[in-house]
């Protein structure tokens, strides 16, 4: 088991983030110097939204937000293999 | 089709849709047809405080050393905040109460109807310290003819929605005349102008107001008015949560997970529903127009603020299942973010419904200003 995975946003070059869960998805990301879109940073806005191509995510805290199938809240949820995503 | 305060016919919640089904009877929460909606009236429980928590005491000094045109954008964006809570305070109660058909939802439109009183008290508790006497600041509402055109707008699908139902009420479904005018009343016809104008409460809430945030953030990034600051963030975070709940009724309808009606009109109303969105976005370009008539202020002026408009408008669209319509896909006020961040209430969920606690975190948050190299 590796302790980093691959995440790529958009076409953008891939970046490496820690695996655990001391960071979501959007504070690994933007440790990574990746920017998304938030406002609430908890769940319930959905300004995070983003559509997951491939790979694993789990939530740290339910979102409220609308998801629709194939959508991610990156504010709330962690990492749990390489991604791609789009947002 | 009079309404009835506690419907006698047993019905199974589990089948009912979320409006236009058979009124609430027992108001239970033991199962749910939709349980996102008791999610959110805990949410909006989590979030409450009251105004008077927050010290705005400092504001009556920065408002006297501003000038003249800050004081006209400064004024005028609080009472078109003073508007939209007056409307939103008592119209999703009037309007959708009478049709709801589910205990959780009914709940829900309560709850958040009654976090717009608060908001409302609040714009009272922040011109009473500015002015000896507020008096003229509200008469002027509904005199001012810039407020009185964006009352219009706002209001006419709720009046319309309203009426409609009112019928119904009285007359049941059918042509019905009034002083010679034919209305359609059918539930398909009242379903639609349900549609449309769930539609215009998502364009008031998740656009018209952040426009208006934009306004308030703007002084609090030069470090004046920061009392009011502190009591639009706190109203920022509950419209936050609005917005949420109105995308989750036009995207259950839209994707047939509620009343299967509903998303035959989703289909039907597509284009009126955008166009509703469009024309938020064009009167609150005008809006802006009239904000700055007098001048800009540091860090804000007309073509910003219409270009957050268009961005914000892009990102709510697409929430709704919108392509993104405008130009604007970058932010182009990326401090308003810091003022809509609200996972300081997480940081310590046992205390996160102290509310001093959380206008305390507010207060320690909101001091650093980060406008730099901003010209006018
Ligand atoms: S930033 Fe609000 S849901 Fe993610
Ligand atoms: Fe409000
Ligand atoms: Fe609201």
């Amino acid at each position: 088991m590796s302790s980093t995975y691959k995440v790529q946003v958009n076409k953008l070059p891939v970046v490496e983030i820690a695996t655990g869960q001391s960071k979501t998805l959007l504070q690994a990301l933007e440790a990574a110097g990746v920017v998304l879109e938030y406002h609430c940073r908890t769940g319930f806005c959905g300004a995070c939204r983003s559509t997951l191509k491939s790979g694993a995510v789990d939530y740290l805290n339910e979102p409220l937000a609308y998801i629709r199938p194939g959508e991610i809240l990156p504010c709330v949820c962690i990492a749990k293999s390489d991604l791609v995503i789009d947002h | 089709m009079r309404y009835t305060t506690f419907n006698q016919t047993n019905v199974n919640p589990l089948g009912e849709p979320m409006f236009f089904g058979n009124s609430v009877n027992v108001a239970r929460y033991d199962q749910q047809r939709h349980p996102i909606f008791e999610k959110l009236i805990e949410k909006q429980l989590s979030f409450f405080w009251r105004p008077e928590e927050v010290d705005v005491s400092r504001d009556r000094v920065d408002f006297q050393s501003m000038t003249d045109s800050e004081k006209h954008i400064f004024i005028s964006n609080l009472q078109y905040q003073t508007l939209l809570d007056s409307v939103q305070g008592r119209s999703p109660n009037i309007a959708f109460l009478p049709i709801v058909s589910l205990p959780e939802l009914e709940t829900w439109i309560e709850t958040w109807s009654f976090s717009e009183t608060i908001h409302s008290r609040s714009y009272t508790h922040i011109l009473r310290n500015i002015f000896t006497d507020p008096g003229s600041i509200f008469d002027d509402i509904v005199t001012n003819e810039h407020i009185r055109k964006r009352a219009t707008d706002i209001s006419k699908y709720y009046d319309d929605l309203i009426f409609y139902v009112q019928l119904l009420q009285v007359h049941g479904v059918g042509d019905i005349e009034i002083d010679g005018e034919v209305h359609d009343v059918s539930i398909r016809n009242l379903k639609r102008k349900l549609y449309l104008c769930m539609n215009s409460v998502n364009a008031l809430e998740a656009i018209r107001f952040y426009v208006s945030f934009a306004c308030t953030f703007a002084f609090a990034e030069r470090e004046v008015m920061e009392g009011s600051s502190k009591i639009i963030r706190l109203i920022a975070r509950d419209e936050n949560l609005h917005v949420t709940s109105t995308q989750h009724i036009i995207n259950l309808w839209q994707h047939g997970d509620d009343d299967p009606e509903m998303k035959e009109v989703a289909e039907e109303c597509r284009e009126e529903a955008f166009n509703i969105f469009v024309s938020a976005v064009e009167q609150e370009k005008e809006w802006a127009s009239y904000l700055f008539e007098n001048g800009s202020m540091i860090g804000l002026n007309k073509e910003i603020l219409c270009q957050y408009v268009e961005y914000i408008a892009n990102l709510r669209m697409q929430a709704i299942g919108f392509e993104p319509h405008y130009k604007q896909i970058s932010n182009p006020l990326p401090w308003m973010n810091k003022y809509l961040v609200s996972d300081n209430v997480q940081v310590a969920p046992q205390e996160s419904e102290i509310s001093s606690y959380l206008v305390g975190q507010i207060d320690s948050e909101v001091s650093a200003g980060d406008f730099g190299d901003f010209d006018l």
